[in-house]
């Protein structure tokens, strides 16, 4: 054995069959994906969960199958009389000589890993009561000779955590309560606190882990600022544009667009939710809500001839300084830009046809194929209300998605109470937004500064509603 | 960095963003430049590039812009030139006022100039209206001459207006100081070629004192190196001429080779300010267009995204490979039981103590001859015994909340080969009076479909039992 090579921590969730291995790990890898079932037998192979940083390995956690004939493995081990130092051998001997045996597949497959170093985390139901019947696997995982600890979960309402609490001591230095469903991040910390006191080996790299913990957690509150702030400044800013097929829109026209848009904005909201469901690792979720309603909110529509593919606003600019256009050419040869000198030098150029175009968007777009054709223009958003609403539902449904066990496997109910605004929005948070919010509406290109403010804005935010 | 990386990342990032792992790898490759984020940009375009489909628009976007570059650049020096010529053009009639050249080569590049210098500090501060305005029509105009494709993804582009605004100064700057050489060219070719008698009216009350001072100032910057290029108030005074005199003023003829000196001044002020300060504002705005194209490329949409992929280490924390635990579903279909009968041949309690057993037979009121506790702590030996000792009706209490382990089944296969029937009953904890729960049941039932014996039956609970148990439940 490479004795003093570097072996990064590991451990090892074991158990008896349904009681919460793969919940625990679950929860502690941030993983949704890992199968939890009501029927006992659902984990039939380990699977690891390390922790990682940059394709390095800081810590490994497996989620193992159940024991499931520990009595059989148990005596099969009490033939070999050895002295305690050599019974992790007697463990290894069973797992050379079993390994085509199909009866101990699931034993095996839970004491591979203890066998290659990793620590022992039991798990046991504390809502139900001791027996007898666990003893056995106790004590196999003894004859591992490997360090451990005991956490009793608590799978219903009753308590029998004292009653266990007895019984592990006899097999376990350190025995928690650890509740996957409900723990939340500090909880989860704390556990892995008490894990690295298993070896003191342990300790150095896990409390790496910890701060990177800690650092993942929050990449995944500022990632899910970002995308809320895009959500806003997407929604706020989007323009839906409908060519018409005669000189005047129709009323179905009309219809068209307004539903287009506000699909449009639908689509823009369900994107950002999935975007912060991958950010929480909750890519599985399954949830009910009511949709974004527009009822009652006046939206903005308007028709606009794109002669030059202005809007109505830009044509007004372009219109008033009307006279004075072909000037402006000139008046940007001398890197000047009034318009006024421009018009007194026009002469020079003798009217050669220079136009420039107004453009109040924010950008060139290079124009031509829509010349002179009319079209029906809706957005940006200009009611008031909209980012409110848009930024309650998205830190609601951000806020439950960051606390959500990942443990949980049933649909969750998004229902935001009324006075959900209360707990983060106050007078001066709202006039902050404001700001950005008429920003965002205006269309004009947002600072890179400018939306890192408003990020920090929603993370505070965000980080109130959660703590 | 040039405007190519801005419209290649543009691009890139509207299509072709890269893993995350991809991105990250080159930020750990490229640590030393990890706080210069438009390196790191740069970097990545550079290695992204090549995914992006020929003709690259910036190429097309480059060589467009070029082309009328170079169209407007010999326009403007052409106009220079030829109003240089229009403006030094002497009839012979009348001569030529000096004050027209030197307000197209004085006044009219500081004006612009200063112009110039507002709406750089409003190209930054804002969109000002000012710099606002965007050379559309031309584009059109010389997009008609692109091939077809290359027009609708030019037609696509959206420069961020803070660099467009850029863009239009710095040639702007560029067409200036080309104008200017085409006026200092006209300037020399006709002295070289004419003979032109220079003379200055005004219809303001200048006298030529007045007049030698302002030019003296204006001359301030080659004055004193080059103290000839600077008109004498003598010439001045021969060179002041009045429209309303029948004739060219006697004294002006006299003078006539000594006006051509006026030549010196005009090309020196032509050099100095609608050249050379033309050409610091030209550096000038290159400074300003290259500042915009940083802030340009930092806040192009998905650019602070990428630069987080490339800064911030990838943290793992779930499983490596998605494997699927297949739970093995059995076809069986359980026989069921309502109620238990008085007697049975045995009774037998997986993992429970004798005395458990007992109070369990009393409450189900149950009677039998022989009661033994299995599993548990039992060895394996003991349990074989126990099996050879039973035969007939056994009923077979377990834990309704311990889900049966294999080591469970083994045993019940091995007592259904001496048994006739066995009933399996799950009781609850002595909290719950013994009354398993529906979800308990129910995992028995999925479990026990797994053995396909017939002599196996479980043993459901009953009407009265599940409504306690729904009350369980819901508290
Ligand atoms: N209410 C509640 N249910 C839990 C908890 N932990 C596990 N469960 C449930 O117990 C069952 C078994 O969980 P699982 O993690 O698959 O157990 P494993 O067989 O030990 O891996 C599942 O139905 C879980 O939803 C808990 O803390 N609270
Ligand atoms: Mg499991």
């Amino acid at each position: 054995m490479p004795s003093r090579r570097y072996m990064h921590p590991k451990f090892a969730v074991v158990g008896h069959p349904n009681k919460g291995k793969s919940s625990i790990v679950s929860t502690l890898a941030f993983d949704d994906a890992v199968q939890i079932s009501d029927t006992p037998g659902s984990t039939t192979k380990k699977q690891s969960f390390p922790l990682t940083v940059d394709g390095k390995i800081l810590y490994e956690l497996f989620d193992t199958p159940g024991f499931q004939r520990a009595r059989r493995v148990l005596a099969w081990l009490e033939k070999h009389d050895v002295p305690a130092d050599k019974k992790h051998e007697v463990v290894q001997a069973f797992i050379n000589e079993h390994k085509e045996d199909e009866r101990f597949q699931d034993e095996i497959e839970l004491l591979e890993p203890i066998m290659a170093g990793a620590g022992i985390i039991y798990v046991v139901d504390g809502s139900k009561p001791y027996g007898e019947e666990y003893e056995a696997e106790m004590e196999i995982l003894r004859w591992t000779g490997q360090p451990s600890m005991a956490l009793i979960n608590l799978i219903g309402d009753t308590n029998y955590v004292e009653e266990w609490k007895r019984a592990l001591g006899h097999y376990f230095k350190m025995v928690r309560v650890f509740n996957p469903m409900e723990a939340d991040f500090i909880q989860h910390l704390n556990l892995l606190e008490s894990m690295a006191q298993l070896n003191e080996e342990w300790i150095v790299p896990v409390k790496a882990s910890i701060i990177l913990f800690k650092q993942y957690h929050e990449q995944m509150f500022e990632q899910s600022a970002s995308s809320i702030t895009q959500l806003v400044h997407h929604s706020l800013s989007h323009i839906e544009q409908l060519s018409l097929t005669h000189e005047d829109a129709t009323a179905e026209e009309r219809e068209e667009i307004q539903e287009k848009y506000q699909m449009q904005l639908r689509t823009y909201e369900l994107e950002s939710q999935k975007k912060i469901e991958k950010i929480w690792n909750h890519d599985h979720l399954q949830k009910v809500q009511e949709s974004l309603l527009f009822e009652g909110m006046d939206l903005f529509s308007k028709e606009s001839a794109s002669i030059f593919g202005l809007t109505r606003k830009e044509l007004l600019i372009t219109g008033a300084t009307g006279g004075a256009v072909t000037g402006a050419g000139i008046d940007l040869l001398f890197g000047g830009s009034t318009l006024l000198l421009g018009s007194a030098i026009g002469a020079l150029v003798g009217g050669s046809g220079v136009f420039f175009g107004f453009n109040e968007l924010s950008d060139i777009k290079v124009l031509g194929q829509n010349l002179g054709k009319k079209y029906l223009e809706i957005g940006p958003m200009k009611n008031l209300n909209f980012p409110y609403i848009l930024l309650n539902r998205a830190l609601y449904h951000a806020s439950e998605v960051a606390s959500r066990s990942h443990a949980l496997r049933s649909v969750a109910k998004f229902e935001m109470g009324k006075s959900f605004t209360e707990r983060w929005m106050d007078e001066s948070t709202r006039k902050s937004l404001e700001k950005f919010h008429s920003k965002f509406r205006s269309g004009d290109e947002v600072k890179e500064e400018e939306r890192k403010e408003y990020e920090s804005l929603i993370l505070t935010a965000l980080k109130n509603i959660i703590d | 960095m040039n405007l190519k990386t801005y419209i290649n990342l543009y691009e890139l990032v509207k299509t072709h963003k890269g893993t995350r792992e991809e991105n990250r790898a080159l930020g750990l490759e490229y640590e030393k430049i990890k706080n210069e984020p438009v390196k790191q940009l740069e970097v990545w375009t550079k290695k992204h590039t090549p995914t992006l489909g020929k003709p690259l628009l910036s190429d097309t976007f480059s060589t467009y812009l070029y082309g009328m570059t170079l169209t407007l650049v010999i326009i403007a020096f052409f106009l220079g030139f030829f109003s240089g010529v229009g403006l030094l053009s002497y009839s012979g009639h009348e001569p030529v006022n000096v004050i027209y050249y030197m307000a197209m080569v004085v006044l009219l590049p500081l004006a612009t100039m200063t112009l110039t210098l507002f709406s750089m500090f409003r190209a930054n501060a804002s969109q000002s209206l000012l710099v606002h305005i965007s050379p559309a029509f031309w584009m059109e105009k010389m997009l008609r001459f692109l091939p077809q494709k290359a027009q609708s993804s030019l037609q696509e582009l959206k420069i961020n207006p803070l660099l467009s605004n850029w863009l239009i100064i710095k040639r702007s700057q560029l067409l200036a100081l080309m104008f200017s050489l085409g006026l200092l060219v006209a300037l020399l070719g006709m002295v070289i070629t004419k003979d032109i008698a220079f003379a200055w009216s005004t219809t303001l009350q200048v006298s030529p004192n007045e007049f030698h001072s302002l030019l003296h100032t204006l001359a301030f910057a080659w004055r004193d190196i080059f103290p000839w290029a600077v008109p004498s108030v003598e010439l001045i005074e021969q060179s002041q001429y009045f429209r309303l005199g029948e004739k060219l003023d006697t004294q002006m003829i006299q003078n006539a080779s000594k006006l051509g000196e006026w030549w010196k001044f005009l090309a020196f002020a032509t050099l100095f300010y609608a050249i050379l300060l033309r050409f610091g504002m030209w550096i000038l705005s290159m400074f300003g267009f290259k500042k915009a194209l940083k802030r340009s490329l930092l806040s192009l949409e998905g650019a602070s995204i990428l630069l987080r992929e490339m800064n911030e280490p990838i943290i793992t924390t779930s499983a490596t490979v998605e494997k699927k635990n297949v739970v093995p579903q059995g076809s069986h279909t359980m026989q069921e039981v309502e109620d238990l009968d008085g007697s049975y041949d045995r009774t037998l309690g997986w993992a429970m103590s004798s005395d458990e057993l007992r109070v369990l037979n009393d409450s189900m009121q149950v009677i039998t001859p022989m009661a033994f506790d299995v599993g548990g702590a039992n060895s394996l030996d003991e349990d074989s015994e126990i099996i050879s000792k039973c035969q007939g009706e056994v009923l077979f209490y377990v834990k309704s909340w311990e889900p049966p382990t294999m080591d469970f089944i083994d045993f019940l296969e091995d007592l259904t080969r001496v048994a006739d029937k066995v009933i399996l009953a799950p009781v609850g904890t002595v909290e719950d009076a013994y009354l398993p729960k529906i979800k308990e049941l129910e995992m028995w039932g999925r479990k026990l479909q797994q053995i396909s014996s017939d002599k196996v039956w479980l043993k459901r609970s009953s009407v009265k039992t599940l409504s306690r148990e729904s009350l369980n439940a819901e508290s």
